[in-house]
C-alpha cells in the first residue's frame, strides 16, 4: 500500500493506494493533520505534498505541483492544463510543456478571497455554489484585486442586487482572474477543494474556451499524485 | 589610490582600466545589502542609487549606460548626478553600428582622461581566457555553478583589482558536481545572494549564466576592435539576436530546462513570452523584487521545475 498525504493551508488529506485504486481516503482540516496518520503507521509508506510537506512524516516529500500533475494524469492521461485553486494560492500546469505559474502573491483568485466574501455574508463558503445558482442578473465586478472586489460588491449590494447576483458577480471576477494565467489549451482540469464550489466551475466554464474537466474529489487530486509518486518509485526498483 | 568609476551596467572595463581607473560595477554591491529604498521600481537601480547618494558607495564619478540598457538606471543615474558626482552617459547602439560605438568609446574616454596605459588590456585579456575556461569547467561539470556564477559576475569590473581578482580565480576549486538536471539561467542576475546555492539543493546545476557570460567577452585591444566586440554586446541589440545567441548556448550546453530570472517593474519581464514562444525547452520564470535571501516561495518554485524536468516525461 502507498500512501499520499497532502498537508496544505487550509486541509489535510490522504490517500491509500493498493495497486493503482484507492481504497481510502479522508479530508480533515490542516490541524489535525495527525488524526490522518495511524499510531505506528510506517512513515516508509508515506510521500507528502503540500505547503507543510516537510512537517508532516514522510518518506519523500514531493512539491504539489507534481502531485497534482501525477494525480491529474490518473484521472486524465490526456489531460493538458490543470488549475490547482488552493487556500492560499492558485497554480496552473501545462502538462504539454512541463512548465507551470504559481500565483502566491495575490489573494484574488484563491481560496482566501471567496474565504473572505462568505465571511462578509456571514456564510458557510461552501454555500457559495448554491447562492451562484439562484442568482438571477449578472453583476459586474470588474476590479481583479480581491481587496477592491470585496469594496465594488459592497457597493452592488448598496444599489439593490440581492446576495446571489453578487455572489454570481465575484465568481465571475474570480475567473476571469484566474483565465489571465491559463495558456490557450482544448482541455482543461480544475483541482482542488475549492472546486467543489460549483458556482467558480460555471464561471472559469464561461470564461475560457476550452472543455473544463473536474475529476471526482477535486481536493484528493494532489493527495493521490503523492500516492501514485511513491508507485512509480516501487515500480522502478 | 586610483579614482573608482561606478557603472550601472557592462562598460568595456579594458577601456576604463587603461584610462588609468579603477571601475566599480555599482550592481554587486546590491546583493549584499537588506535596504529597502523608499522610492523604487527596481532594487538593482534603487539601492545602488541610495547608496551613492548617502556616500555608503564611495566612487569618484558615473558612468550610466543610458542606451542599451534601463530606463531605471538612466533616472537614478541623473539622481546621482545632480547630487554633485560627475556622471557620463554611455550608449549602446541599436542596430550595431561600430562607427556610432567607436565615437562613444572616444567620448568615455576622454571622460575617464584619456588612455594612459594599453599594455593592461593584455593582462585583462588573459583574466577573461581564464573566465571562459572556468565556464567551460562547468559546462564539463568540473565546478560548481555558486562558484562560477560569483566569478563570472565580476567581469563586469575584474573587481577593481586584477591582482585580487586573479587571486579569487586560483581560489575556485575544481569539483564533481552531481546533479540531476542541467539548466540555463537567462535574464538579468538574480538578485537574491543564494539563488545558485539554493538551485544546487534541489539538484539544479546552472551551466549558462547568460548575461555574466556576456561580461567575459574576449578581443579587443584599441578602440576599433573594443567597438566590434561590444556592438555585439546581446543585452542591448534586438531580442531576436538575442533569442538566437540563447538557442545556440543551450544546444551546446545541453541543457534540459530554462530559468527566466526577471526583476519586479523590469522591461524584461515583457520578454518573457517571447522566450516561450521561442525557446523550445521548459521554462521557469522567477520574478525577484528586494535584496535578500531565497524566499520560500522561490524555493518552492525551483524544487518543483527540478521535480517536473526529472519525474515528467
Ligand atoms: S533588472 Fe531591469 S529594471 Fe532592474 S536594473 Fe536591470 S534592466 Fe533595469
Amino acid at each position: 500500500m502507498n500512501i499520499g498525504l497532502d498537508v496544505g493551508s487550509t486541509t489535510a488529506k490522504i490517500v491509500h493506494m493498493e495497486t493503482g485504486e484507492i481504497i481510502f481516503s479522508e479530508v480533515v482540516p490542516s490541524h489535525r493533520w495527525r488524526e490522518l496518520i495511524d499510531d505506528g503507521q510506517d512513515e516508509k509508506r508515506i510521500i507528502s505534498t503540500g505547503y507543510f510537506r516537510k512537517k508532516v512524516p514522510h518518506f519523500t516529500a514531493i512539491t504539489e505541483i507534481t502531485a497534482a500533475s501525477l494525480g491529474a494524469r490518473y484521472h486524465d492521461p490526456e489531460a493538458q492544463v490543470i488549475i490547482d485553486i488552493g487556500g492560499q494560492d492558485t497554480k496552473v500546469i501545462d502538462l504539454r510543456s512541463n512548465t507551470f505559474i504559481i500565483n502566491d502573491k495575490c489573494s484574488a483568485g484563491t481560496g482566501a478571497f471567496l474565504e473572505l466574501a462568505a465571511r462578509y455574508f456571514d456564510i458557510p463558503v461552501d454555500s457559495l455554489g448554491d447562492m451562484h445558482q439562484r442568482a438571477t442578473k449578472e453583476v459586474q465586478i470588474n476590479n481583479t484585486c480581491g481587496v477592491f472586489a470585496i469594496s465594488e460588491m459592497i457597493s452592488q449590494l448598496v444599489g439593490g442586487y440581492t446576495m446571489e447576483d453578487v455572489i454570481y458577480g465575484l465568481h465571475q471576477a474570480f475567473a476571469r482572474r484566474i483565465a489571465q494565467m491559463v495558456p490557450p489549451a482544448d482541455k482543461v482540469m480544475l483541482i482542488g477543494g475549492t472546486v467543489q464550489n460549483t458556482g467558480i466551475v460555471d464561471a472559469v466554464n464561461a470564461v475560457l474556451d476550452s472543455k473544463i474537466e473536474v475529476p471526482i474529489a477535486p481536493q484528493l487530486v494532489n493527495a493521490l499524485g503523492a500516492a501514485l509518486y511513491r508507485e512509480r518509485s516501487n515500480s522502478s526498483r | 589610490m586610483k579614482d573608482t568609476v561606478g557603472i550601472t551596467a557592462l562598460v568595456p572595463p579594458e577601456l576604463i582600466y587603461a584610462c588609468g581607473k579603477r571601475p566599480l560595477d555599482v550592481n554587486n554591491v546590491v546583493p549584499g545589502s537588506s535596504s529597502s529604498p523608499a522610492s523604487k521600481l527596481c532594487a538593482w537601480t534603487a539601492v545602488w542609487r541610495d547608496m551613492i547618494l548617502s556616500g555608503e558607495l564611495d566612487i569618484d564619478s558615473l558612468v550610466v549606460v543610458a542606451g542599451g540598457d534601463c530606463h531605471n538606471a538612466l533616472v537614478d543615474g541623473q539622481k546621482a548626478e545632480l547630487s554633485g558626482k560627475p556622471t557620463h552617459y554611455f550608449f549602446y547602439p541599436f542596430d550595431g553600428d561600430t562607427d556610432y560605438f567607436r565615437s562613444q568609446l572616444e567620448k568615455l574616454s576622454l571622460f575617464l582622461g584619456g588612455v594612459q596605459d594599453d599594455g593592461i588590456i593584455t593582462r585583462i585579456t588573459d583574466l577573461k581566457s581564464r573566465g571562459k575556461a572556468l565556464d567551460e569547467q562547468r559546462v564539463n561539470d568540473r565546478a560548481r555553478a555558486s562558484d562560477v556564477f560569483s566569478a563570472l559576475i565580476s567581469f563586469s569590473d575584474l573587481a577593481g583589482d586584477l591582482d585580487a581578482f586573479e587571486r579569487t580565480l586560483d581560489s575556485i576549486p575544481e569539483a564533481d558536481v552531481e546533479y540531476t538536471s542541467r539548466v540555463a539561467l537567462i535574464g538579468v542576475p538574480p538578485i537574491y545572494p543564494d539563488f545558485h546555492e539554493v538551485a544546487e539543493g534541489f539538484g539544479l546545476h546552472i551551466v549558462y549564466d547568460e548575461l555574466p557570460y556576456e561580461f567575459i567577452r574576449l578581443g579587443g585591444c584599441d578602440l576599433d576592435s573594443l567597438a566590434r566586440n561590444y556592438t555585439k554586446y546581446s543585452f542591448a541589440g534586438p531580442i531576436e539576436t538575442r533569442v538566437w545567441f540563447i538557442q545556440d548556448e543551450l544546444r551546446q550546453r545541453r541543457v534540459d530546462g530554462v530559468i527566466h530570472y526577471t526583476q519586479f517593474a523590469c522591461h524584461h519581464t515583457l520578454e518573457d513570452e517571447i522566450f516561450r514562444q521561442h525557446l523550445d525547452y521548459p521554462i521557469l520564470t522567477v520574478q525577484g523584487d528586494l535584496p535578500r535571501p531565497s524566499s520560500e516561495q522561490l524555493k518552492l518554485r525551483l524544487e518543483a521545475f527540478a521535480e517536473m524536468l526529472e519525474v515528467m516525461p
